[in-house]
């Protein structure tokens, strides 16, 4: 029974919409499962529903609502939101605050200008969920304009009521928290130093050059060929290619390490991506959670020790 | 090509110049920045802005020069006289106040976008003696629909922001009319040219030549035909064929000898001539007045007889044999040398197969523009005008007492005019009766399907031949459509090979003065036809001087001449689409300046270098220059196909050599506008680019700027439409990059999940949330008020707000027409219209509530979706009626089974659709938003796709957008497939384009590198929600009791012949018998055993009876398809008597 393993995260760069990760000791299946779960299953508010008051510019009303939909919304609290499908409080038609968060929207031209409807004309009801801000993420704005939602020309008018929701980026993408989600396999590169030796510079300076990206170099001091960033390595083949090229198979050698992966999460915003992976996590749990065995299996209690406890919900 | 022998045994590069492989290549001129120059002079659709400038401003006033004169019969003292005539601006008359009018305006109104005919008359009045005569000013005489964008339109001359003050789009090609408010194009119509020899073989085989002669005055067609080694002559006219050498007596050519002269003295021209000598001989004909008296007998008689006809014979080969050379003062030499030459033609033909014309040849066509069919149009109805006026003036004329002063002025015939034009316009059917034209299918409307659509639309050229011949030749490729006529841009199916496109630098010429070029070429030394011997003219080393197909005299130093003439015009002191041509065969210089011939611009070069050096593009750029200064200073000429014969063009200059004369400016002009879109379309095999043709111009995208103003009957846009990612020169230059039609998805070539089969699609899911394919469908729906004779008029009043029927009436608003914004659902009501039940008889003013009859319109739509009323706009039309127009606005997400394609002839459907965590991704995180399965590639051979595909990543990866211009790559226009790959290597990717890729669904990396990257995707107007159709059980056809058929009536699907076939053979009775009968018509009869005939169940005494025994004793019940039972009856009321084997 001890195949059990201690998967471990070791976090390599954190940002508020950036976080990069390793993930150690554990396989591709649980690595893709939290992938998996950013992407589709970790909740986040967005525009759901669009009441149109008034529209006289240029786009209709479901290429606005359309828009308005793919807002990323601040969604710290939705995890502890309710789906409108299952709330008490009301019909799922946005009235209460459980599961729900209304906005309004009211923008008209009335100069020569044409006149950018943002993000940031849209009023919250709540504080707690507003559109995601790109000023906040560091990265150098300027304008700091938000999103566009339309533009407008003098005498055009926008106004609507917005009700945005809970949901999960499985029903829609507007609800995935996730900009970005990919892992890798962590490269495990040897190099066969005695063979390598008895390469001339120029051969070197060749193998370097013959993939695509920087993973190899010549340390400056000792001029021997080293890795450089194992990581640059996206699995093309250039070099073992280059390898075979130069009859010397086997020069240099790359493999997959199997049980560690390196994650990047880029977030929309809507939560920070540390938070993401934390969220996913726990939904994961939950749903781990829900698989009990069932109460007639007695006989066989004893063999799944305390995992059997577990799954009785002990 | 080398066909000389003595090369067999030599290697083979012995025949190559090795001197000039390893010359230097010459600097090349970049001289791609001619073309946006040349398109803004020109436009896309030049050829019929030209064409119809030229009617308007030119030939109208000839036509009414032509007949200018309108002179009673009664008085011949009084006469009208057209003094001038001009096309006025767009307007219309309403309530006595003149409206202008604007290509807008009368889209949105359905009326006519059309100008008035303005003429200058002067005429006499007054009676007897005390004749006076008078001037009128800028009279109307009818109405002329204006084509847009030409010089008496609105929009003529007008710039960007002017146009979108005018509601137009500054995109907009123009070069078409809107009728009655629907946009029609006059089609460019292929024809074989006019006045000019064609040596051809009949069926038989037999060689002849014709002319097709087509003056002002007359129209016909000759033809000078050996048969049996004799020549005849075939005039319609004439009741059989003619001996040709009768006719040429007839003419005054009563030597023998003279007419072997002028054929020419070869013995062998000779010998083909006797028999047809020895037969007049035999016929007794020797001079002219025998021969004319022979030709009298056959002369066809009149239809109705007329009391003279003698001297027919003399007229008919005066006016209508070879009509267009001229006959002066009964002097026929000119006809007999014309006569002579086709003689000679037919000969060489006969020697020598070679020699014989091919029909197919571009140059050999003319391509017949609005303007010229206008043209024919208005000729037709001024004169049937003009005859209209002169009997009406005459019956009043011939009134014994006339109250009023007669004004002649006032007996114009106003709308003839008008209506002709507009009902021609609107039909497409050209019946003038008058020069025997009946055409159809003309016009058509304007294909607003997309951008690009329009724009093909307006250089589409339809075929002369119909399109059931099952000829393979006029289908063909011809080499001499080369720069003129797209080779790719064709339909498939019937029409394929015979509706072509014009290529994106052709011009079609139009009319040009004959006078200046005759002088002119008599002051060149060219001998007059009047002063030569039959001897002289087909002397050694002279050539015959051809202008237009008549023969002007002959030349002893063509080249010379040849020169001559283009140097002149290059000066432009001649029209810059005359071609001079000189016909080394056929000794012959051709000199032609009519209208109709293709031709396009080249660069001129001398001795193989090019006149345009970088200094003049340098001046082009800073804008010192224009296209037209080019053309002046003769740095570039337009050539037509018949003197592209005489030029030796080189590709590049590069490759120029010292025999070169012009180097073409951009290879890919070849192509046209359609088949420009395509990124390397020189790396795929053919057929894929004919299909993208076809297929570009059902693509969604945006059809204009003004899309959202114009009410469409059908109006497919894309929600975000982008620019691709490698674009073309083409795109730039007719603006595919502001009106794109697709979008650049992220294409993953690997197989995946299976439902990817047949050229299926796989896509994400995420993606399509995020808007990707996504488009919005608007539909037109049209409501009228009308007012009846009877003074009642429909109307349009409040809906009920409860009750019965509220429910379907929530959208309407108070005015009882939908409001703008609701949602609409299949059945709802969306103008609550009531009308009169009775429309006929006596006024009835004001009627009760009672005399009207609801007559609402509802909306069907697909059920279960819902659509919003986008606007709704109320204008009158011309019988002042109130149109109500409802635009209907859908938007969808793509579903399976919509259809989308590559630009390289790449269809496929939707096969499914992926959620995104389960799609593939790269480390870098990219996820495709579609998945194409590699089986596409090997029998397609689309290698430009990939290329496309290649291009596009490195374009996106480093910012710029890439190019793949047909045959770019040498001039810089195409991005090398090595330059890409350079770049995508300094981005981190695969040269080859290939990526890593993990599944999404088990997290492990793919097997394979899989080829990944941006290609531009259109979403194609074919989609299911349109298309699906089921039924259970639903309406049936009233005479049969059968389902109806067809989406549209909700119809079954019909178990064909093929497919009862297929159960018969399976043995599946019950299944033929339930599918045929009881879920069909099932029926049931009563039959007599005895008779066999049909009985009936007699109500009243509840028994069966049979009504020709009178009795009820052997009836049988028995179910037969209602059909069945229809059709005994009937034939038994065709008194057969019909009796089932019972």
């Amino acid at each position: 029974m001890s195949n059990q393993r201690f998967p471990t995260v070791k976090i390599r760069e954190l940002k508020n919409d950036y976080c990069k990760f390793e993930l150690r000791d554990t396989d591709a299946s649980i690595a893709n499962a939290l992938r998996r779960v950013m992407i589709a299953e970790v909740p986040t508010v967005a525009i759901d529903l669009v009441e149109i008051e008034v529209n006289s510019s240029v786009l209709n009303d479901e290429f606005i609502a359309h828009r308005l939909g793919l807002i990323p919304l601040t969604s710290e609290r939705a995890m502890s939101m309710r789906f409108s499908r299952d709330c008490d409080a009301c019909d799922g038609d946005g009235q209460c605050d459980y599961c729900s968060v209304e906005f309004h929207l009211r923008a008209k031209c009335i100069g020569d200008q044409t006149l950018d409807v943002t993000s940031r004309e849209l009023i919250s009801s709540d504080a707690t969920v507003v559109p995601v801000d790109s000023a906040d993420s560091g990265y150098d704005n300027l304008e700091n304009r938000g999103i566009i939602i339309v533009k407008l020309r003098r005498g055009q008018e926008l106004r609507l009521r917005a009700i945005a929701r809970k949901g999960i980026g499985k029903d829609h993408a507007k609800w995935s928290p996730a900009a970005t989600v990919t892992f890798m396999y962590e490269p495990d590169i040897y190099i066969n130093e005695d063979m390598m030796e008895k390469l001339s510079l120029e051969k070197k300076l060749e193998i370097i050059e013959s993939s695509p990206t920087k993973v190899f170099g010549i340390d400056e001091n000792t001029g021997r060929f080293i890795v450089v960033d194992p990581e640059a390595y996206t699995y093309d083949d250039e070099v073992l290619k280059k390898c075979e090229a130069l009859d010397m198979p086997g020069l240099i050698e790359i493999r997959p390490k199997e049980d560690t992966f390196i994650f990047t999460v880029e977030s929309t915003g809507a939560i920070k991506a540390s938070q993401l992976v934390l969220n996913a996590i726990d939904i994961l749990k939950q749903k781990l959670d829900v698989v009990r065995l069932s109460e007639d299996t007695v006989e066989a209690d004893d063999q799944f020790g305390e995992l059997g406890a577990h799954m009785r919900g002990g | 090509m080398v066909s000389n022998g003595d090369l067999v045994d030599q290697p083979q590069w012995a025949g190559v110049d090795k001197e000039f492989l390893a010359a230097p290549v010459k600097s090349a001129v970049d001289k791609f920045q001619l073309l946006p120059e040349f398109l803004k002079v020109r436009g896309l659709v030049k050829q019929h802005l030209d064409s119809f400038n030229y009617f308007v401003n030119t030939e109208i006033k000839k036509i009414v020069a032509a007949n200018n004169e309108i002179r009673s019969q009664v008085d011949p003292k009084l006469y009208l006289r057209y003094k001038d005539v001009r096309i006025g601006e767009p307007s219309r008359m309403v309530d006595y106040v003149t409206e202008k009018l604007t290509p807008q305006k009368c889209r949105i109104s359905d009326i006519t976008y059309a100008a008035p005919i303005l003429v200058n008359i002067e005429y006499t009045t007054g009676s007897g003696n005390s004749l006076k005569v008078q001037e009128k000013r800028e009279l109307t005489i009818g109405r002329m629909p204006i084509m847009l964008r030409s010089s008496c339109c609105a929009l003529y001359g007008k710039d960007e922001e002017e146009l979108a003050s005018l509601g137009e789009c500054p995109l907009d090609p123009g070069g078409y009319f809107v009728i009655k408010g629907t946009e029609k194009v006059i089609l460019i119509q292929e024809q074989l040219s006019k006045n000019r020899i064609i040596i051809d073989t009949d069926k038989k085989g037999c060689v002849q030549a014709s002319v097709t002669s087509s003056t002002a005055a007359t129209k016909s067609k000759t033809v000078i035909r050996m048969e049996k080694e004799k020549i005849y002559l075939y005039l319609n006219q004439f009741k059989t064929k003619v001996p040709i050498m009768a006719v040429m007596k007839a003419m005054g050519m009563e030597s023998d000898q003279e007419v072997v002269q002028m054929v020419g003295r070869d013995p062998r021209y000779s010998a083909l001539l006797l028999p047809s000598i020895e037969e007049c001989a035999k016929a007794n004909v020797y001079t002219q007045h025998q021969a004319l008296e022979y030709l009298e007998k056959q002369v066809k008689p009149l239809p109705y007889a007329s009391t003279r006809t003698e001297k027919r014979a003399s007229s008919i080969l005066r006016d209508i044999f070879i009509a267009n050379v001229p006959v002066h003062d009964n002097n026929f030499r000119a006809k007999c040398i014309y006569v002579a030459v086709m003689l000679r033609r037919m000969m060489e033909a006969i020697l020598n197969k070679d020699a014989m014309d091919d029909k197919d040849y571009v140059g050999n066509k003319r391509l017949e523009l609005s303007g010229q069919l206008l043209s024919l149009l208005f000729e037709d109805l001024f004169k049937t005008m003009n005859d209209e006026s002169k009997k009406l003036i005459d019956t009043v004329l011939g009134k014994p007492n006339r109250s009023s002063l007669f004004d002649m002025s006032k007996y114009i015939v106003r709308d003839s005019i008008t209506v002709g034009l507009e009902r021609t316009l609107s039909t497409g059917n050209w019946d003038v009766k008058r020069f025997r034209m009946h055409r159809k299918g003309m016009t058509q409307v304007v294909a607003r399907l997309s951008y690009i659509g329009t724009v093909g639309h307006m250089t589409k050229i339809s075929p002369q031949f119909e399109k059931s011949r099952k000829v393979s030749g006029p289908r063909a490729l011809q080499p001499s459509q080369w720069g003129m006529l797209c080779p790719c841009d064709t339909p498939e199916g019937e029409a394929c090979g015979l509706v072509k496109n014009l290529a994106l630098m052709t011009h079609v010429t139009t009319d040009d003065e004959e006078g200046p070029i005759i002088s002119l070429c008599y002051c060149l030394g060219v001998e007059d036809l009047e002063l030569l011997s039959g001897e002289e003219l087909h002397m050694p080393n002279s050539y015959l001087i051809m202008l237009n197909g008549l023969i002007l005299g002959k030349h002893r130093k063509p080249q010379r001449f040849a020169t001559a003439m283009r140097k002149l015009r290059r000066a432009g002191k001649i029209g810059e689409f005359v071609s001079i041509f000189v016909n080394e065969k056929q000794h012959c210089v051709y000199i032609a300046s009519d209208g109709g011939r293709v031709c396009r611009p080249l660069v001129i070069a001398d001795k193989g270098v090019s006149r345009i050096k970088e200094h003049h593009m340098k001046e082009l750029k800073d804008g010192v220059r224009t296209f037209d200064t080019f053309l002046r200073e003769g740095l570039i000429e337009y050539l037509d196909v018949n003197e592209e014969n005489n030029a030796l063009i080189a590709l590049y200059e590069g490759e120029a050599t010292e025999e070169t004369t012009h180097i073409e400016i951009e290879p890919f002009t070849i192509l046209g506008v359609c088949a420009g879109l395509i990124p390397y379309p020189h790396h795929n095999q053919s057929p894929r680019n004919t299909y993208q043709c076809a297929m570009g111009k059902q693509a969604m995208g945006n059809i204009a700027y003004n899309q959202l103003c114009r009410m469409d009957t059908l109006l497919y846009l894309l929600v975000y439409p982008q620019r691709p990612l490698l674009t073309t020169r083409t795109i730039e230059l007719v603006g595919y990059d502001k009106l794109g039609a697709g979008q650049n998805a992220t294409v993953a070539v690997m197989s995946y999940s299976g439902y990817d089969i047949e050229d299926a699609i796989v896509m994400n899911k995420s993606s399509l949330d995020r808007g990707f394919g996504r488009c919005i469908v608007m539909k037109k729906m049209v409501a009228l008020s009308q007012k009846y004779e009877n003074g009642a008029s429909d109307r349009i009043i409040c809906p009920p707000r409860e009750g019965y029927e509220a429910e379907r009436m929530q959208i309407l608003d108070d005015d009882g027409i939908a409001a703008p914004g609701e949602i609409i659902r299949t059945h709802d009501i969306y103008i609550n219209k009531q009308s009169p039940t009775v429309t006929r008889g006596a006024p009835a003013p004001n009627l009760p509530d009672s005399k009207y009859k609801p007559s609402r319109q509802t909306y069907k739509g697909p059920e279960g979706e819902t659509a919003v009323l986008d606007r709704v706009a109320l204008c009158t039309d011309r019988n002042n009626n109130m149109n109500i127009k409802f635009m209907v606005r859908h938007t969808r997400r793509p579903e399976v089974g919509d259809k989308f394609s590559s630009r390289h002839g790449q269809k496929g459907v939707c096969g499914t659709i992926i959620q995104q965590e389960d799609f593939p991704f790269s480390e870098r995180g990219i996820c495709p938003d579609l998945i194409m399965n590699p089986h596409g590639f090997p029998s397609r051979m689309t290698v430009g796709k990939m290329i496309e595909l290649l291009g596009s990543k490195a374009g996106v990866s480093s910012g710029r957008f890439h190019y793949g211009s047909a045959f770019g790559e040498p001039s810089g226009h195409a991005d090398k497939v090595e330059v890409i790959s350079e770049t995508l290597v300094k981005h981190g990717f695969s040269y080859n384009g290939k990526d890593f890729i993990y599944s999404g669904i088990t997290g492990l990396p793919l097997q394979a590198y899989i080829f990944m990257g941006p290609i531009y995707y259109q979403k194609l107007k074919h989609m299911v929600l349109d298309k699906m159709h089921a039924r259970g059980s639903g309406p049936r056809v009233m005479l049969t009791r059968q389902p109806t058929e067809g989406r549209s009536k909700n119809g079954g699907l019909r178990v064909g012949e093929m497919e009862r076939d297929c159960l018969i053979a399976y043995g599946a009775s019950m299944l033929i018998y339930e599918r045929l009968m009881i879920s069909s018509d099932p029926f049931e009869v009563k039959v007599c055993r005895k008779c066999g005939l049909l009985g009936y169940h007699n109500y009243k005494l509840k028994a069966d009876v049979c009504s020709t025994c009178k009795n009820g004793d052997n009836i049988s019940t028995m179910k037969l398809p209602y059909a069945c039972k229809l059709l005994i009856q009937s034939l038994s009321d065709e008194a057969h008597a019909f009796s089932g084997g019972l």
